[in-house]
């Protein structure tokens, strides 16, 4: 795979898991449950 | 009476992932990213999603459950003479209903066909694909004016449509919630299966630089911007009424903002993972067939009917397996978008308006949706519901209702209001930049994908190269249903004395 796609695939993954990962968070800290 | 409520946070997310998740996220976004290059519209893209899709979701989700009724019911909360406006993205969303699901009995057709390789293996099956498709299944006839009788076997199969949708709807949230959690992790974990098996077949890699490498200088022109937006307006399923009647099942003290987001994240993931099981098909093609990637169809009904069994009769083993795991991945996700359209953009705002039953409203919407769906089964289907009829409500219909509610939401309720509503109950705070995306940004943005992608082709040329009278049933579907829009605003609500 060209190097151009791998960064691009690499980066968009961080930004996915990052973001989804970031609102789990948000809504484990507020005491939330998956049962609310 | 007491409002539904989804019962678990969990259920409306899956809910509303499979809502946005459809048959666009496999067939048109990955094609975008090739066609405009690769990382440069992926920027473009995600700017889209910050700017326009997460706040018009938002929007969407808090104006339902701030006046806790679908879309006719929100706006006529921000003033009754605005009750309009909530019916017209009803009457997109009929519209879509009555050829979305036949699409979806061709996807039925095919994990039959699947099962028994009715159009071949290997070579032979490979040329034998596309005519087995617009041939045995569409029998497709020469254009509109020719519409023929219904094909008995796709029939059949908009019944089977019909009639799992009517089970997943009529008892509410109470089956759409469990049903949706189910139905996503079997898609996803299906589109598992396809993308490991994708990627590990000859030329796969050469298909996903294809999609994947990135042109920068695509960023200064204009196309890859009106494409970008218009996938972010298309895959969240917005302007369709339903979120709003999602969101109107959440409680009063559900979260709005953190699950927009998560909503927002978890469909442009599932596009992006759909690329790699798309493109790696591609470039096996690519390769099997010793053709370049133009003659690949990479995008919409070709790909899904056409290119994708090409593959299947190509691969080198288990191909019925593959062949009904991707048919099954496809039906899935388009059935969470046709029962979130039939319940949340038809049956709850009929309810809401006239306080029917459940059972009754829900299956006189099936069976009105599947009497006119028949007349896509036809030969000359294909080119009046997912042509010419989605032209109108899918792109025109959507794309209208969505700015004129962003606007009336942003000025008249306004968004400030509604800021206050959601942020009261959420996991994060937005600021008072969301208001201007509403106020501004929102409707600005979808009247440039609208404008650009559609009115400055369509007027002065026909759409889609049909003969004119034909491609004038776009304007007469949309006067009409803004039309009936204003007759429902008229007729009297319950408990309106």
């Amino acid at each position: 795979m060209e190097s151009g796609a791998i960064i691009t695939a690499v980066i968009m993954w961080v930004v996915f898991i990052g973001g989804l990962s970031w609102c789990f968070s948000r809504w484990k800290r507020a005491g939330g449950k998956w049962e609310d | 009476m007491e409002r539904e409520t989804w019962g678990k946070r969990g259920y409306f997310l899956f809910a509303a992932l499979g809502s946005a998740i459809g048959l666009g996220n496999i067939w048109r976004f990955p094609h975008l990213a090739h066609t405009y290059g690769g990382g440069a519209f992926l920027i473009a893209w995600m700017i889209g999603l910050i700017v326009l899709g997460i706040p018009w979701l938002m929007m969407e989700f808090g104006i339902g459950r701030y006046f806790r009724s679908s879309a006719p019911g929100a706006f006529a909360g921000i003033g009754k003479r605005w009750e309009w406006l909530g019916w017209w993205p009803c009457w997109i969303a009929f519209g879509i209903i009555t050829y979305y699901s036949v699409v979806l009995a061709w996807a039925v057709r095919y994990i039959a066909g699947s099962a028994t390789m009715a159009w071949g293996v290997g070579k032979a099956g490979a040329e034998a694909a596309g005519g087995f498709f617009f041939g045995d299944v569409l029998h497709l006839s020469g254009g509109p004016a020719e519409i023929g009788a219904p094909v008995i076997a796709l029939v059949i199969c908009l019944v089977i449509v019909w009639v799992v949708t009517f089970l997943v709807t009529f008892k509410g949230t109470k089956v759409i919630g469990p049903v949706s959690q189910y139905a996503m992790i079997i898609a996803w974990a299906f589109l598992v299966v396809l993308v490991i098996r994708g990627i590990t077949l000859p030329g796969a890699i050469d298909g996903l630089n294809y999609y994947l490498s990135t042109d920068l200088s695509q960023l200064a022109t204009r196309g890859v911007w009106f494409a970008a937006f218009s996938q972010i307006a298309f895959t969240l399923s917005l302007g369709m009424a339903g979120m709003i009647a999602y969101g109107s099942f959440v409680t009063k003290k559900g979260d709005i903002n953190n699950n927009a987001v998560i909503t927002s994240l978890g469909n442009c993931a599932t596009s992006f993972f759909a690329g790699f099981a798309v493109f790696s098909v591609v470039g096996f093609l690519m390769e099997a067939l010793s053709v370049p990637v133009g003659e690949v169809s990479t995008s919409s009904v070709g790909l899904a009917f056409v290119s994708y069994p090409v593959a299947i009769s190509m691969l080198p083993g288990a191909n019925a397996f593959f062949g009904v795991i991707f048919f099954v991945a496809l039906f899935l996700l388009g059935l969470s978008s046709l029962y979130f359209l039939t319940y949340g953009g038809v049956v709850a705002p009929l309810m809401d308006k006239f306080g029917w039953g459940r059972t009754k409203t829900t299956l006189g919407v099936c069976i009105v949706a599947f009497v006119i769906g028949i007349l896509f089964t036809t030969p000359g289907g294909l080119y009046w519901g997912p042509d010419i009829l989605d032209r109108a409500v899918a792109f025109y219909g959507l794309l209208i209702t969505g700015a004129l509610g962003s606007l009336v939401v942003g000025w008249v309720l306004p968004a400030s209001k509604l800021r206050e509503h959601i942020n009261e109950t959420s996991d994060f705070k937005v600021g008072a930049w969301f208001d201007w995306l509403l106020k501004i940004v929102v409707p600005v943005g979808l009247l440039f994908v609208v404008i650009q992608g559609g009115f400055l082709s369509d007027i002065p040329a026909s759409y889609g190269g049909y003969p004119r009278w034909a491609s004038n049933v776009m304007w007469w579907v949309l006067i009409g249903t803004l039309i009936l829009s204003f007759v429902m605003q008229g007729c009297k609500t319950r408990g309106s004395d």
